[in-house]
């Protein structure tokens, strides 16, 4: 059922949730077997996540974040394999039946993603599918589920909200379907929130409202909030702890003022380089790193990014590094970690 | 800073199969065959009636499937001359599965390629130009299609008479609005994509983007629906016949043979019984063969 | 000949594209005012960067200069013709040196055709060359963009990543020798570091053929980054037009102010605040825009005046012009 976790998570056997990490995540790993090859879509990722703290966890396409979130909420398909832990308050959730982690979904850990329309029906009303969220986990008549829909609504702070109780998908914009979406996410008052790339598809005002929300959001309800994205702007401003991936791996994790001051490791210098400044003036030339990510069937021995990395030496090609902690609070996995700018 | 992901990333599982570069594709090729039963066993079985049906006779030894001897009326199965018996009235039963297989899949083919051919081109053009010609096109399909096409099949038959190539007619009315539609569809949303924009801004004219561009990708839609509509014309086949209609005897379809053996179906259940057979299996192999060519053409 | 002496390259005025929307059985339900009397200039060897969220009609900008379709009103022109009003073959001649590369790099490039046919489609349509001469300017081509002909020549777009998809698509357009780009959101679906491959490569056929640009993107960092002139659209209408530095650093519209303070920046250094929210609410339908100016339903300085007057673009600093009543001036807050 759950793995060892490694020496470098610490472990609260018996702590009651209050003072312990809400969510721990040790040593994930998640397979997939397609046409004969095995995909290692995560390679053994462990973090910790307290409450009413966030988390963002950044990488690009085929990192793993996405899949690693899905593996907590026991939405992979069944051609995945997942060994690891995933402790959530004390209580493992990887190889919990279908019915007890259904109990858990929505309840307890809710999750919010990329497009708002696909997760709405866009047959309903917007107040009915509230409601049916509410009714999912409590015993309420429908007259409580309304009003508590209405509740949410507000506390979503969408325009109108009486109004909106009536209309369908269709009828609202971008912006405002993904704060219906949060008030269904919302509508059992969860401790744990994932949003996976919940402001990827919106506009860069209603970003900044939609995250500035969930923020707000935290702080009432007390709420723990793990934000998947490849924004490295987005987690500056909101996130506490930031967690790189690579190739299926956390590469570098530590606080966010203190990753952006003392980035260590080579991808995530890359991908602060890369990333367009509004501060530098136009046509900087941008330091790139050339290559693709490594195909995740056939990962190379050794670090992932040595292909691609300025710092590779033989070294990195032969053995992979551990995620090692060097210093307080920041871990990073690389042999040849990168200087601070003097 | 509001990049968008490629679509696969939301999806999770999509993307880490996205981001995995096919570089390894001889290594799924060399253990494809098995994965692939769903298409060989159809498309072996396939293959094995066309030959039954149109190669073997040329050279095997198999009797001529009318003007039989009389005298040789309903032999059993395995009886000299007759791998599989005769008929009532002395022809060779193996035969006339034969060549009247041969007789309904010659007009299922043809029915299904005509309609392919027209009814593609139709509705290709109609969706392509759009506006006026659409809307006039489709009316006039509709139309078509709204009649029922049995009874439409019928009064066709009736009025020229029985024949295969006026069967072939009578079924090209109901598969050329059906492909037509289909093709329609097809290009309306092919027009929606941005590499047909792009190849308009390339430079190339309409007729070549009709003919390089929108035929290579409608086209694997619409051969799928032919497979299909194989197995569907050879039941239409067979119930014209049945109803004394399609190809006239003593030419052999399966399904005339089927309706002259019904009237003897207590004494000699075999006259109906293997026709139906062949039927069957004939039209459950080409549905397989159309399911899975389907199925690969929703992965690609 | 790509510069033309005084004449910009590229010059939009009074551009209007409207759609019709359709209800039920074909009714008419509205009429989507997509982009309302736009005028801009591209000139020689410049990048001029368009920003602007959903619903700014940026997109549908670009489309209307390349007449696909064509704008209902104003004139387009590039190389000195105006595009708006020629048909067929005699559109194709004078568009020629104008390309387009597009936001889905696989979107954009028919699946069942090979690399080195796609890349080949213009020179074909063209005309140009003999079978020869083709082939030798498409392996060019893809050597320029750093696709190795002999390697990605007979692929299909499904064997291929993003990064090289787009590379593909960018080498179709440079086939023609083109003066002008057309960018429209050409980086957006790729991941940051391919991003910054691609905008590299962009930059070196910049510096290498003498490219202009016509950078679409909703990305404020990423239009700066590329730009030398940026225009920022609200809904259909020009709100600013200056060159980038001066823009980013001191912009006047209201609407540009907001959108910079949205901006989450991963920079430490950075003198900006973090990211917040400056300007609430959501954008107006474009079926039915607010009257006189288009963002005054959500900008802290909108007085009477902006519902009735349309603000006109007038030049507030050299070559920096805004469409404003009450433009933010040096040094006061958003908020007056």
């Amino acid at each position: 059922m759950s793995g060892g976790a490694p020496a470098d998570v610490r472990v609260e056997v018996g702590a009651p949730p209050a003072t312990g990490p809400l969510l721990e995540v040790g040593d994930l790993r998640v397979d997939f077997r397609h046409g004969g090859r095995t995909i290692r879509a995560v390679n053994g990722l462990s973090y910790a996540l307290s409450v009413g703290r966030t988390l963002a966890l950044i990488g690009e396409s085929g990192s793993g974040k996405t899949v690693s979130s899905r593996a907590i909420m026991g939405l992979l398909p069944p051609s995945a394999t997942v060994s690891g832990s995933v402790r959530f308050e004390g209580e493992e959730l990887l190889g919990l039946s279908d019915k007890a982690m259904r109990r858990r979904r929505g309840a307890d850990i809710a999750m919010v993603f990329q497009d708002p329309s696909r997760s709405l029906n866009p047959t309903m009303r917007i107040g009915a599918q509230i409601a049916e969220a509410v009714r999912v986990h409590a015993r309420v008549d429908r007259a409580a589920a309304r009003d508590r829909a209405l509740e949410l609504l507000k506390l979503v702070r969408l325009p109108s909200p009486e109004q909106r109780l009536h209309e369908y998908a269709h009828q609202l914009s971008g912006g405002m379907r993904q704060r219906v979406v949060i008030a269904i996410a919302l509508a059992s008052k969860p401790r744990l929130l994932i949003a996976d790339e919940a402001t990827t598809a919106l506009d860069v005002t209603t970003q900044a409202q939609i995250m500035e929300l969930l923020r707000d959001l935290q702080r009432q309800l007390g709420m723990a909030l793990v934000m998947i994205s490849h924004d490295l702007g987005l987690a500056a401003s909101f996130a506490d702890e930031v967690v790189v991936m690579y190739a299926g791996r956390a590469v570098e994790q530590a606080p966010t003022r203190e990753l952006f001051a003392h980035v260590r490791m080579p991808y995530t210098k890359a991908l602060l380089d890369a990333i367009p400044r509004v501060e530098r003036p136009p046509h900087t030339p941008l330091p790139v790193v050339a290559g693709r990510p490594p195909d995740l069937a056939a990962l190379p021995a050794g670090c992932p990014f040595a292909p691609r990395c300025p710092n590779a030496q033989d070294m990195c090609r032969e053995t992979a590094p551990p995620l090692e902690e060097g210093s307080p609070g920041h871990r990073w996995a690389c042999w040849y970690p990168c200087e601070d700018a003097a | 800073m509001g990049a968008q992901l490629p679509e696969g990333e939301a999806g999770g599982v999509a993307a880490t199969l996205a981001v995995a570069p096919t570089v390894a594709e001889p290594a799924a090729r060399r253990r494809g065959w098995t994965r692939n039963l769903d298409l060989i066993i159809p498309g072996a079985l396939v293959g094995l009636l066309l030959f039954l049906c149109f190669v073997w006779p040329l050279f095997g030894t198999v009797p001529p499937p009318t003007g039989g001897n009389i005298l040789d009326a309903n032999a059993p199965s395995f009886s000299e001359g007759h791998f599989l018996g005769a008929d009532q009235v002395g022809n060779d039963l193996w035969s006339r599965l034969l060549y009247g297989g041969r007789n309904s899949l010659e007009i299922a083919f043809a029915v299904n390629v005509i309609g392919l051919v027209v009814g593609g081109l139709l509705g290709a053009f109609a969706a392509f130009w759009g506006s006026f010609v659409d809307t006039v096109t489709m009316r006039i399909l509709d139309v078509l299609i709204a009649f029922p096409s049995l009874v439409l099949a019928l009064a066709i038959a009736q009025s020229l008479g029985p024949s295969k190539l006026h069967t072939i007619y009578a079924l090209c009315f109901f598969s050329v609005p059906a492909f037509a539609r289909l093709a329609r569809a097809q290009t309306l949303r092919l027009r929606e994509r941005p590499f047909m924009l792009a190849a308009g801004l390339a430079g190339t004219r309409a007729p070549r983007i009709l003919l390089r561009h929108v035929a290579p990708n409608i086209l694997p839609a619409l051969v799928t629906f032919a497979l299909l509509g194989v197995g569907v014309t050879i039941i239409l086949e067979g119930a014209l016949s049945f109803l004394g209609l399609g190809v006239p005897p003593p030419e052999p379809s399966w399904g005339n043979m089927i309706f002259e053996g019904q009237a003897v179906m207590s004494a000699e259940p075999k006259l109906v019984l293997l026709p139906s057979a062949f039927l069957f299996v004939t039209v459950l192999a080409f549905n397989l063969l159309g399911d899975a060519l389907r199925a690969r053409g929703n992965a690609s | 000949m790509k510069a033309n002496g005084d004449e910009p390259l590229l010059s939009a005025r009074n551009v209007v594209q409207e759609f019709v929307v359709r209800g039920h059985g074909g009714v008419k339900g509205g009429v989507v005012q997509a982009v309302s009397d736009v005028s801009f200039d591209v000139r020689a060897g410049e990048t001029l960067g368009v920003v602007g969220e959903t619903g700014s009609g940026k997109s549908t900008l670009a489309r209307s200069v390349l007449q696909a379709p064509r704008p209902k009103a104003g004139s387009v022109r590039f190389q000195g013709t105006d595009l708006v009003g020629l048909k067929g073959r005699r559109l194709l001649e004078a568009r020629r040196s104008l390309q387009m590369v597009f936001q889905d790099p696989f979107g954009s490039l028919d699946p069942k055709w090979r690399v080195f046919d796609l890349v080949e489609e213009p020179l074909v349509a063209y005309g140009v060359g003999t079978r020869q001469e083709r082939r030798q300017r498409v392996r060019e081509v893809l050597d320029t963009v750093g696709m190795d002909p002999d390697v990605y020549g007979r692929r299909r777009p499904r064997q291929l990543s993003g990064g090289q998809a787009q590379r593909v698509a960018i080498a179709r357009a440079l086939t023609l020798d083109p003066a002008l780009i057309i960018c429209d959101e050409a980086v957006s679906s790729l991941d940051v570091l391919i991003q910054a491959q691609v905008l590299n490569l962009f930059e070196r056929l910049r510096g290498e053929l003498g490219l202009s640009y016509l950078f679409i993107a909703h990305d404020l960092a990423l239009v700066k980054q590329v730009s030398d002139r940026v225009a920022v659209m609200y809904l259909g209408r020009l709100c600013e037009l200056g060159p980038a530095e001066a823009l980013y650093r001191e912009p006047f519209h209201p609407y540009t102010v907001a959108l910079l303070a949205s901006i989450p920046s991963p920079d430490p250094d950075a003198p900006r605040a973090q990211a917040h929210a400056a300007i609430s609410g959501d954008p107006p339908s474009p079926i039915d825009p607010p009257s006189g100016c288009r963002f005054r339903t959500r900008c802290p300085r909108a007085q009477e005046r902006c519902a009735v007057e349309v603000p006109e673009m007038r030049e507030l600093a050299p070559d920096h012009a805004v469409a404003c009543h009450f433009p933010v001036e040096r040094g006061t807050a958003l908020s007056p």
